[in-house]
């Protein structure tokens, strides 16, 4: 199928240049210039001299155009003969498409002083003119298409050099924390490729696993489109900096359940907009951690007090503090479940899979002007990550913290199950009365008498059943009552 | 130490959650598309060169999950497009102002 494709493409374009050459051939005026000798063109010349004349003076009333063109055609002739393509179409007295003389205009009065001195030099329409200065349109998207391919070039390799750059820096650490470092899924066995995994030109992956406490770690090198020309016009007026989103999975046994968040107010208040997760169990605003010696630019998102307590220790403060303006947004949270989902209303049927993570974002300096130099001032933030793995499994809710966040768990739970228990509802009595037709089109298409009456008396022995059931519990509920 | 089932790589969410992708490589050549057969049907050669961008852009911006047969049939269109474009009007392109 693929090779039928390849064929007929490739029989596609030549068919069409042979299409359009022959749009040129089809007058027979012009068959008759192709004589051997030598002087087929002077032949032509001559005899058009002779023709065009009475022709001039009949169509210069008429239409100007015709009138012009006829003098241009004579001029090309006496002057340019090596033109033999110009010599064909001006040759003609007729089939002057307008089109071909889109561009030019002549003025009116020029012709009729040109109808005394025949060999002024006139304007040859741009395209017969046999220089590329009249394409400068066309050279200039190609030069265009020029541009964007030397961007695509730069731009990937400058993309590949910072990845490369920031694994070189990172890798003493993770191979010392990770047994597997990188893997891209395709093996068998679990080995170490020991490389990035390029997803893009502009994303690259890196997955690691083999730890205590955690399942795996993903790291994902998000820089800017540096490979899209129209990207970076559009980050000069909009800067923006490449990210370093590290997403850790915790082993159920080994975390708490709380959830919690830092990170630039901005950043907390959009990934509270959007994240599942933080929009349900963090319902007020994100505070100030001014409390905790936070610089102003950080703000705090939990669950309850109690996690905020536990979370900023000593060490954890002096990373936020020393790398804050690197720091974009850290999420702990044990019911993440991604972004929130965009459902109707009825198809929301069960709560999304929720997994224990670690969430951080982290933003590259430089803020697009960045060099392969800039990935060491990264590391310091891979040790807090490790950090946080361990801190996350030591932290331990007591038994109050931990009453709370079952509640807020439950609640959630029930919720949502409020939402959808009018869907549930609609949806089993739905089929309910499905049944019942089902049933009665069965008795009505039975076609013995007896059965039909048979089956009309089961059925309505089947309703009184049902209706003595509901009788007895109502009876059973007023007696609980009283 | 002993031997540890590691977990293996999955690829990250957005392949099951479509909201998630960039839609720039599917725009752009759907634009694409639509330029070229804008060019070849009203003989506008600013059409196909458009046409020649927008898949340039496409490429540039595709996701390594999409395949090449889409690009490269896209690419070609436009430039087919341009082609005959000037095949049918050799005159160079006028500016529009």
């Amino acid at each position: 199928m693929k090779n039928l494709y390849i064929v007929i493409a490739v029989l596609f374009i030549p068919w069409s240049f042979s299409l359009a050459k022959y749009d040129e051939f089809e007058d027979g005026d012009d068959i008759m210039e192709y004589d051997d000798n030598d002087f087929a063109e002077f032949e032509d010349v001559n005899e058009d001299a002779v023709t065009e004349s009475p022709q001039r003076i009949i169509t210069t009333e008429d239409d100007e155009e015709e009138a012009t063109v006829e003098l241009e055609g004579q001029d090309e002739n006496q002057e340019d003969f090596d033109d033999t393509d110009t010599q064909e179409g001006d040759t003609e007295s007729e089939p002057y498409d307008d089109e071909e003389f889109e561009g030019y205009e002549e003025k009116p009065d020029a012709s009729h002083s040109k109808n005394k001195d025949p060999i002024t030099i006139v304007n040859v329409p741009a395209h017969l003119q046999n220089s590329w200065e009249s394409y400068y349109m066309e050279i200039l998207m190609v030069t265009g298409l020029l541009a964007y391919i030397m961007n695509y070039i730069i731009g990937k390799n400058k993309n590949n050099r910072l990845a490369h750059a920031w694994f070189n820096t990172h890798r003493e650490l993770l191979e010392s924390n990770f047994a597997l470092v990188g893997d891209d899924g395709t093996n068998k066995e679990a080995t170490s490729t020991g490389k990035l995994n390029q997803e893009n030109e502009h994303i690259y992956n890196l997955w690691c696993s083999g730890r205590v406490c955690c399942e795996g770690m993903l790291i994902q090198l998000k820089f800017l489109k540096r490979q899209d020309l129209l990207n970076v016009l559009a980050r000069m007026m909009r800067p923006a900096s490449d990210q370093v989103q590290i997403k850790v999975t915790m082993n159920d046994e080994d975390m708490d359940t709380y959830v919690f968040a830092v990170g630039t107010r901005k950043a907390l208040v959009r990934l509270q907009k959007e994240m599942q997760d933080l929009s349900e169990f963090c319902s007020d605003k994100p505070k100030s951690g001014a409390k905790y010696g936070l610089p102003d630019s950080l703000a705090i998102l939990s669950e309850m007090g109690e996690v905020t307590e536990g979370m900023m220790d000593a060490k954890m403060i002096h990373f936020l503090t020393h790398y804050a303006d690197k720091i974009e947004s850290v999420q702990f949270s044990d019911q993440f479940s991604g972004p929130k989902l965009m459902q109707e209303e009825g198809q929301l049927t069960k709560l999304p899979e929720t997994k224990k993570t670690l969430l951080f974002t982290f933003n590259v300096p430089g803020s697009g002007n960045t060099s392969p130099k800039d990935m060491e001032s990264l590391l310091p933030l891979m040790s807090m990550v490790i950090y946080s793995i361990d801190k996350a499994k030591k932290f331990r809710l007591n038994r109050e913290g931990k009453q709370k966040a079952d509640k807020n768990r439950a609640r959630v739970e029930e919720n949502f199950l409020k939402l959808t228990h009018v869907q549930r509802q609609e949806a089993a009595q739905s089929r309910r009365e499905e049944k019942k037709r089902a049933e009665k089109e069965r008795i009505m298409n039975e076609e013995d008498p007896e059965k039909q009456r048979r089956l009309e008396e089961a059925a309505l022995r089947r309703e009184q059943k049902k209706l003595e059931k509901k009788q007895m519990k109502m009876k059973q509920i007023k007696v609980k009552a009283m | 130490r002993s031997l540890l089932l590691h977990a293996r790589y999955k690829p990250p969410a957005t392949e099951t959650n479509p909201a998630l992708e960039d839609p720039t490589p599917d725009y752009m050549n759907l634009l694409g598309m639509v330029f070229s057969m804008c060019g070849l049907m009203l003989k506008l050669k600013w059409c196909a060169w458009i046409a020649v961008y927008c898949s340039f852009i496409s490429f540039a911006n595709s996701r390594s999950s999409e395949d090449t047969k889409q690009m490269m049939s896209s690419f070609m269109l436009s430039i087919s497009a341009v082609v005959m474009s000037y095949l049918q009007n050799p005159q160079p392109m006028s500016p529009p102002w």
